[in-house]
């Protein structure tokens, strides 16, 4: 068949003409009332979630739950917060309701505006049912909640029992509970994990301790004054136990997630590991012919939070208050219990942790319930403010340890490298 | 020589033709070729929302300080102040620059050596071709996770094979210049067939009567080469290394694959692009983002005109495309 070139243009100018339709329609949107207290709300409901950030289960429930509504839940792939930053600026398309990433909630605090307070829709009889830690990082500091909590990173020390044993350390939880306390005592594990099997390392990277060290404090690298605290005692502290690690030569010096640590949990080289609940699964799936020799303990000097994330309401939402009621029923106790099974989101409700998806023994950890360790972690995570500036501020302590830990730059020169390279970064985003 | 000589002749007869007519009459025969106009205008408009549109707006935001969001500000020049004074911009130009060399070179010198050699197959010649095509339309992302595990410290196949003929291991994603190594072999595997296949076009344009006659004066394969082939090549040559400037620059992909975030040890695979995208997205910093963006476009700008010189030199008038 042969299409004549009259035919082609036609064709072509139809299209361009559905083109400029469709653009002046879709800007036409903007006209329309944003927000709105009224009760003729729309019943169309947008969700935005990335691939495992709730369990998929209970979103494709949420017709079955709420039969008034559409409900159309979309798994944005790639950079979340990047699509969500962009989608805010053109303000076209939002979603009623949107996920929120832990390490982006400070930034989207800053953005509060952009976001309906929860509480206004009746989130704050809620409060009691969740940590009291993670509802604080939800909220603004003048008490607003932007982000529902979905779940939370307690982190523990992830190990390899049968390593141990064979090295001649504790290798039963209550006895690497009772030996590994400290920083210090855990250090001294790693000296003579070294020393019984060589080419056998505790500690993955040094930045790994860092970071934990640093997550364990009730303060970061700003204040809420918008004040740089990255030279202080507590920084420092995290500093010294992570260059402490490499001096003593029990960093394996490989970064995490990638293929030669993957290999390495497997192979028995790297038997410990400092992570967040979720990392069991990254574990689970690096070194998956190692079932039922990794058990968990709980991390030295207590633990601390790693990731977790959020729902949010933006304030483009034709119907808040239909948002509201579903993020509640996705987030409820049963629920969070079904994220737990689907996609190893750990609950940010206590309740759920009595609930048999979380109290059931793992294979995979030789049957240990590992939430006699998560559950109390989860408790007894400290509060800091998380400053938007943290990423910018923490590059400089990052870099400089990886010179040390791979050029072997002195600790002390780094540190002082890193402190003047983080003000310097600091000021410039106004916070000295 | 051959070459232009045939290339010339068609270029001032167009521009004479064109010279004459006056304005109007020029601007209605423009209106006359209106479908023609259409015909291309997808790619224009495309090119104008996507393309252009961004370029510009990246501009501006270099003058501003934004975070994404909320109201931009305006910067001044505070953004390249700062740049100037800023260790990790010099870092990441310095490893820009270093990857660049690392790989374009050994790129070069190969495509041409391959380009040769395929020249004279005289079987399965376009399957040569495409195999030596396929690594460039394959994934940076596939591949970057690929040499990651080829070049692992301490499961690696490469090292496996390094001990094996009583070498040491060497930590190749773990030290400044393994980084360094690493990615520029990643850019050499991907890219010296393409330009492969570009010399090899360039090869067979030269009459074989130019062979026959150096033959028969007495030149041997080596003179050959390096007096016909090359200055012959010149023109395709200098695109090719254009062209490699341009990509070799802006290497982001596999550096972010291959060592995350944190640019890796000493941050020594940081380029100057990745530098940008991690102000941007990662530190929401878009407007010193923008501020890097622009320096790169200074810089490949400044190296492509400096490596036209340099290739051109020594070249006389005539032989000019």
């Amino acid at each position: 068949m042969t299409i004549s070139r009259r035919r082609l243009l036609q064709a072509g100018l139809l299209g361009l003409a559905g083109a400029a339709v469709g653009t002046t329609a879709a800007c036409g949107d903007d006209d329309s009332p944003t927000g709105g207290g009224s009760g003729s709300e729309s019943s169309d409901i947008s969700l935005w979630y990335w691939s495992g950030g709730l369990s998929d289960k209970v979103v494709a429930d949420v017709p079955k739950q709420f039969p008034g509504i559409t409900f159309k839940p979309s798994q944005i792939g790639g950079a979340f917060k990047d699509k969500l930053v962009t989608t805010i600026s053109s303000r076209q398309f939002m979603p009623d309701i949107t996920g929120i990433k832990g390490e982006d909630i400070a930034y989207f605090m800053a953005q509060a505006g952009q976001f309906l307070d929860l509480n206004e829709l009746g989130a704050g009889d809620l409060k009691s049912q969740y940590l009291e830690w993670k509802w604080k990082q939800g909220s603004t500091p003048d008490g607003k909640l932007i982000g529902f909590p979905i779940d939370i990173g307690p982190t523990a020390l992830f190990y390899r029992a049968d390593i141990f044993k064979k090295a001649g350390l504790p290798s039963e939880v209550a006895d690497v509970t009772a030996a590994a306390g400290t920083w210090d005592a855990y250090f001294d594990l790693g000296t003579k994990l070294k020393k019984a099997l060589p080419g056998t390392f505790l500690v993955g990277e040094a930045a790994e301790v860092f970071d934990m060290a640093v997550n364990q404090s009730t303060k970061r690298y700003a204040d809420a004054d918008k004040k740089f605290i990255g030279d202080q005692e507590h920084i420092r502290r995290a500093w010294d136990l992570a260059t402490k690690a490499v001096k003593l030569g029990i960093s394996f010096k490989v970064q995490s997630g990638k293929q030669d640590a993957n290999a390495a949990m497997s192979q028995g080289t790297l038997p410990g590991k400092l992570g967040a609940a979720w990392v069991a699964l990254d574990i689970k799936s690096a070194a998956e012919k190692t079932s039922g020799k990794w058990r968990v303990a709980p991390m030295p000097e207590g633990p601390a939070n790693q990731g977790g994330s959020f729902l949010a309401i933006p304030k483009s939402s034709k119907a808040p208050k239909k948002s509201f009621e579903i993020i509640k029923w996705l987030l409820d106790v049963d629920n969070q219990g079904r994220g737990y099974t689907d996609s190893a989101l750990f609950p940010s409700a206590p309740a759920a942790y009595k609930l048999p998806a979380l109290t059931a023994p793992d294979e995979f950890f030789g049957g240990q319930v590992t939430i006699d360790v998560f559950g109390p972690a989860a408790q007894k995570i400290p509060v800091a403010y998380e400053s938007q500036y943290d990423g910018v501020l923490r590059d400089p302590f990052a870099a400089e340890l990886s010179n040390v830990e791979s050029k072997g730059k002195d600790p002390e020169a780094a540190w002082n490298d890193a402190v003047s390279a983080a003000k310097k970064a600091g000021e410039r985003v106004g916070v000295s | 020589m051959a070459l232009s000589r045939t290339a010339v002749p068609a270029a001032p007869e167009a521009r004479t033709r064109s010279h004459p007519h006056r304005a109007p009459r020029r601007r209605r025969r423009a209106l006359s070729y209106w479908p023609q106009y259409l015909a291309i205008s997808p790619f224009y408009l495309l090119f104008a929302v996507f393309g252009l549109a961004p370029v510009l707006f990246s501009f501006y935001l270099a003058f501003q300080r934004w975070d994404g969001i909320g109201e931009s500000e305006f910067a001044g020049l505070d953004n390249f102040k700062y740049l100037i004074k800023d260790d990790v911009f010099w870092l990441s130009l310095r490893n820009t620059l270093l990857i660049w060399v690392m790989s374009t070179v050994p790129t070069l010198a190969l495509a041409m050596v391959l380009a040769v050699l395929l020249n004279s197959v005289k079987r399965f010649k376009s399957f040569y071709r495409m195999a030596f095509f396929i690594p460039n339309i394959t994934s940076v992302v596939a591949i970057s996770i690929f040499f990651g595990a080829l070049f692992a410290t301490n499961y690696g196949l490469v090292n496996a094979l390094l001990e094996a003929i009583g070498l040491g291991k060497v930590a190749w994603l773990q030290s400044e210049w393994g980084i360094k190594v690493v990615i520029a072999a990643l850019t050499v595997w991907q890219w010296t067939g393409y330009n492969a296949i570009i010399y090899l076009a360039g090869l067979q344009t030269i009459s074989t009567d130019l062979y026959e006659q150096a033959k028969v004066d007495g030149a041997n394969a080596v003179q050959i080469f390096f007096r016909i082939t090359l200055p012959l090549m010149r023109p395709i040559i200098l695109f090719t290394v254009v062209i490699s400037t341009v990509g070799g620059l802006q290497t982001f992909t596999e550096p972010k694959v291959l060592v995350g975030d944190s640019g890796g040890a000493g941050q020594s695979g940081l380029t100057m692009v990745f530098y940008f995208f991690r102000q941007a997205f990662s530190n929401n910093d878009y407007g010193y983002g923008a501020a890097i963006a622009m320096v790169v476009l200074l810089v490949v700008a400044l190296f492509t005109i400096l490596n036209w010189a340099l290739v051109q030199r020594g070249q006389d008038g005539r032989t000019r495309r």
